[in-house]
């Protein structure tokens, strides 16, 4: 077992019907670094995201993560085992405060300890104290007592990202964290993706090129549901197979 | 001889409970909206049919013009309540088709008041049919024939004709059906009208073997859930199949334990909760 | 769906993404005292003020069925129509272990809680296994399950004529009499006690790491699952709370009336209660003594001059829907806010969503 690797997929498939979605996908991504995912529309990244988090039952191929078999996990015992995720749609606690959404995260870690009935909230400090401390990294401290619903666009994605990171996971997966951002608010993305990735592993399913291009160590470009190439940045930027997988979109 | 007996009738209720869980369900499909007044507009066909026998003295005219009253009421609802909901979560939906069905239920009792009446059998269907040695009640047997031709009847109306095709897109993607230049609020009205009306028919062809009282409708409504529940919400052939489940369910049972027919038919869907969680039909 | 800010399916219900900033209601924080104080004023001022101390006893009991119907709907974001299945079986239970086995009042009333709580328990694991509107259809379907139960073992039940001579014993603890519980006043503050100490329990729980976990699972189930939470666990455990509080209720019932009757365990009493959480308020504690107390006032008025006064309830619980999602105390809040202006923002209030979220009408 190679130690290097936090997260490998071998001859991950998933099919609908006929069609496959995710064809016999390796990945290898390792431990500290930031890995991303890209490729035309309909390349299959979603599908793959959705197999890593257990949002859909792979129907091929496994997934190991820190060398266990996690193929058929639930998503919430994935969570558990130190993986966090966040949504390409984003999907927080709209009516809650942004410091309650992420003290609910932060206590996600409790799993079902979390199902004491009999005890104050107030009696779990260290969520609370975590929660502030993500808020200030976030830089949203001012705006602990908005709701989520009620913040602009931008701040919604950097929460976002924030709750994943409150499950102090070691590997988080990013779901298009800039997705309907203004252009104005994906500097303050880019810079907390390219910080993350010195602190966890990350797993990035993006469209903007200029992110994936500043913040990878490593590029994954799918096409038709398989891998079509893999290597550094500048390797994935010069391969005219990459091109020709974007023009074949375009046309 | 008993046993097939008793498969007929729980073939002709069988189908009764597919005319009212078709309704729910084709309202469920487009509409995305459920119906917790289901229940109480079977009842309402059922009184209409006691009145409209007793003011003409034909039951086959209560059977003609009963479904149209009641799908005329649902698309009065539609039109000046119901539309306003439909943007509005499912528990909005239940919360107010429960209004409607206590009202009409209280508004049943004030007219009809609160015992139950019975109808009885049509003329030219009393008596039995002999087939062989076998004698089995002719309206029974009319009602087999007959909900089969409606079950029929239904889904050329919904593969066959133009609506049936709305109705059908429409289940798909409501913008694709707006985009094609239909008027989505007719549609939707129209779909919700012929739902409902499917309740007040069924409640009109059972009034003759099962009478009428004005606390039926949350009985019939609990049958219906259980066959959508077995059967999958938004499926035609998931109505008729599970309809007929639970009927032969019901009616084979009330020979074995007669006290306990009702009971069975919740166990039933226990059971497929428990085996198969997304109902016989369904998937995830 | 889509995360540009596109115009969402017009027709279709809102989801995740529905803004509902009106949602922020404050949970009386601008009372002198908080709610607990306010709740031990008015059980002090009920029996002064209702015309009879039966009447404020039923109130009681029926705003305890609707505190635990409130933590399902209000808090879990859960639309039960099985809540009869407790009450009646409470009911029955407590009081077949008091006429057959000799039990005391707090040993059967225990015993109602504990047979509540495994019977909610067992309804909700199973009802959980689908969402939405399966899920609502299914606990209406164990409601009937229950109630043909109940009508088949009319040996133990009594059928259709009801339990009945459902003894009220005293109130005693190892075996000391503290009090006879026959007169209406005695019987009154025994249940004002009770109710009182399950109201503040009920607080208690909305304010554990459960309570606010549940309101995440109601607010975005699939974020929740991703946090690491296995939701259906929190699910069960409400119901199983629910259950607790709502079969005791249904004893004090039965004892209330010395008879347990088959309505009990009805469907239309599952929707009675449904309804007097939403007319009170869903998501507010003291919405639920406003809405069984309502209830109970309106209906003791009515039933006399109009047998008929449902049509006005089914008439309400439309309007209140449309119009009034924050039920009876949402109302009176937006009043008080109105006059003293704004209040810090809590638990948020209106009627939750089954897919998780809560929403207010368009208008």
């Amino acid at each position: 077992m190679n130690d290097r690797h936090i997260l490998t997929t071998e001859n991950l498939s998933l099919s609908y019907g006929g069609f496959r979605a995710v064809d016999k996908v390796n990945l290898r991504v390792k431990r500290r670094t930031v890995h991303s995912v890209i490729g035309p529309n309909g390349a299959g990244k979603t599908s793959l995201f959705h197999c890593l988090t257990g949002g859909r039952r792979p129907t091929g191929g496994r997934i190991l993560f820190k060398g266990e078999e996690i193929t058929d996990r639930p998503a919430h015992a994935r969570a558990a085992s130190g993986m966090a995720r966040s949504f390409q749609i984003t999907s927080l606690f709209q009516n809650l405060t942004v410091r309650e959404n992420l003290r609910l995260a932060s206590q996600g870690r409790d799993g079902n300890g979390a199902l004491v009935f009999w005890r104050s909230v107030n009696a779990r400090k260290e969520h609370v104290e975590f929660a502030d401390s993500i808020m200030e990294r976030l830089g949203m401290v001012r705006k602990a007592a908005v709701a989520a619903g009620d913040l602009s666009h931008g701040h919604q994605r950097l929460l976002e990202v924030g709750m994943a990171l409150c499950g102090k996971p070691e590997l988080l997966l990013l779901d298009e964290p800039t997705a309907g951002m203004g252009v104005n608010d994906i500097p303050m993305m880019t810079d907390l993706i390219a910080d993350l990735g010195k602190e966890y592993s990350v797993m990035l399913i993006e469209h903007n090129m200029g992110i994936v291009m500043a913040v990878s160590d490593t590029i994954t470009v799918m096409s038709r549901g398989g891998v079509l190439v893999e290597g550094k940045p500048e390797e994935v930027r010069a391969d005219p197979r990459v091109r020709e997988a974007y023009l074949g979109e375009v046309a | 001889m008993l046993y097939l007996f008793q498969v007929l009738n729980g073939l002709g209720l069988g189908m009764i409970y597919f005319l009212i869980s078709a309704g729910l369900t084709i309202i469920f499909g487009l509409l995305n909206f459920v119906n917790f007044a289901h229940g109480a507009f079977f009842m309402l066909g059922g009184y209409l049919c006691w009145s409209l026998t007793e003011l003409t003295g034909s039951f086959w005219i209560s059977l003609l013009a009963g479904p149209p009253v009641v799908a005329l009421l649902a698309w009065a609802a539609e039109v000046t309540l119901i539309r306003r909901i439909y943007r509005l979560p499912h528990t909005f939906h239940i919360l107010v088709t429960v209004g409607i069905a206590l009202i009409l239920q209280e508004t049943t009792i004030m007219i009809w008041g609160p015992i139950g009446k019975s109808i009885p059998v049509p003329d030219g269907l009393q008596g039995i049919v002999t087939l062989w040695n076998f004698a089995y009640p002719t309206y029974r047997l009319f009602l087999i024939a007959f909900t089969a031709l409606i079950g029929f009847a239904l889904w050329y109306l919904l593969e066959r004709t133009r609506f049936g095709g709305l109705v059908r897109a429409g289940s798909e993607s409501t913008e694709m059906v707006a985009l094609l230049g239909t008027n989505i609020h007719r549609l939707f009205a129209r779909t919700f009208a012929l739902g409902v009306g499917l309740a007040g028919l069924a409640g009109i062809l059972s009034a003759p073997i099962r009478g009428i009282h004005p606390f039926m409708g949350p009985e019939v409504l609990g049958v219906a859930f259980v066959v959508v529940v077995i059967g999958g919400m938004g499926s035609f052939t998931g109505a008729l199949l599970g309809g007929l489940l639970v009927g032969l369910v019901q009616s084979l049972m009330s020979t074995i334990w007669p006290e306990g027919a009702s009971l069975m038919i919740y166990g039933t869907m226990a059971a497929v909760i428990l085996l198969r969680p997304y109902g016989l039909f369904g998937r995830a | 769906m889509n995360a540009t800010g596109e115009p969402r399916p017009v027709l279709k219900s809102p989801g995740h993404s529905g803004r509902r900033r009106d949602a922020f209601v404050s949970l009386c924080s601008g009372l002198p005292g908080g709610p607990t104080a306010v709740v031990a004023a008015l059980l002090v001022l009920m029996p002064v003020v209702l015309p009879s101390r039966t009447m404020a006893t039923e109130i009681l009991i029926f705003a305890m069925a609707t505190l635990a119907c409130n933590l399902l709907l209000g808090y879990g974001g859960l639309l039960s129509f099985g809540q009869a299945i407790f009450f009646g079986s409470g009911a029955y239970l407590s009081s077949l272990v008091m006429m057959h086995g000799g039990f005391g009042l707090l040993p059967a009333l225990l015993t109602a809680a504990v047979a509540g709580a495994i019977l909610a328990a067992l309804v909700g694991a199973l009802a959980i296994r689908r969402t939405g509107i399966y899920f609502v259809m299914m606990t209406l379907a164990f409601n009937q399950t229950a109630y043909f139960i109940a009508y088949t073992l009319s040996d133990w039940t009594g059928g259709d004529n009801g339990l009945l001579d459902v003894p009220r014993p005293p109130l005693t603890l190892f075996g000391v009499t503290l009090a006879d519980l026959s007169d209406a006043t005695a019987y009154y503050v025994f249940t004002a006690v009770l109710f009182f100490l399950i109201f503040i329990a009920v607080r208690k729980v909305i304010a554990s790491p459960f309570g606010s976990t549940l309101i995440a699972v109601r607010e975005n189930e699939a974020r929740a699952g991703a946090l690491g939470y296995d939701t259906r666990n929190f699910k069960i455990t409400a119901f199983a709370l629910s259950g607790a509080v709502t079969a005791p209720a249904g004893a004090l019932y039965a004892m209330l009336l010395n008879f347990a009757p088959l309505e009990n365990i009805q469907l239309s009493m599952s929707e009675n209660i449904v309804i007097m959480t939403v007319i009170g308020g869903t998501g507010s504690l003291l919405g639920s003594l406003l809405g069984a107390g309502s209830w109970v006032i309106i209906s003791d008025i009515l039933a006399e001059i109009w047998p008929r006064w449902l049509i006005l309830t089914g008439g309400a619980l439309i309007l209140i829907v449309l119009y009034l999602p924050g039920g009876l105390w949402g109302g009176v809040e937006s009043l008080m806010r109105r006059f003293r202006g704004g209040g810090t923002p809590h638990a948020p209030d209106g009627i939750p969503n089954n897919d998780g979220s809560t929403a207010q009408p368009m208008e």
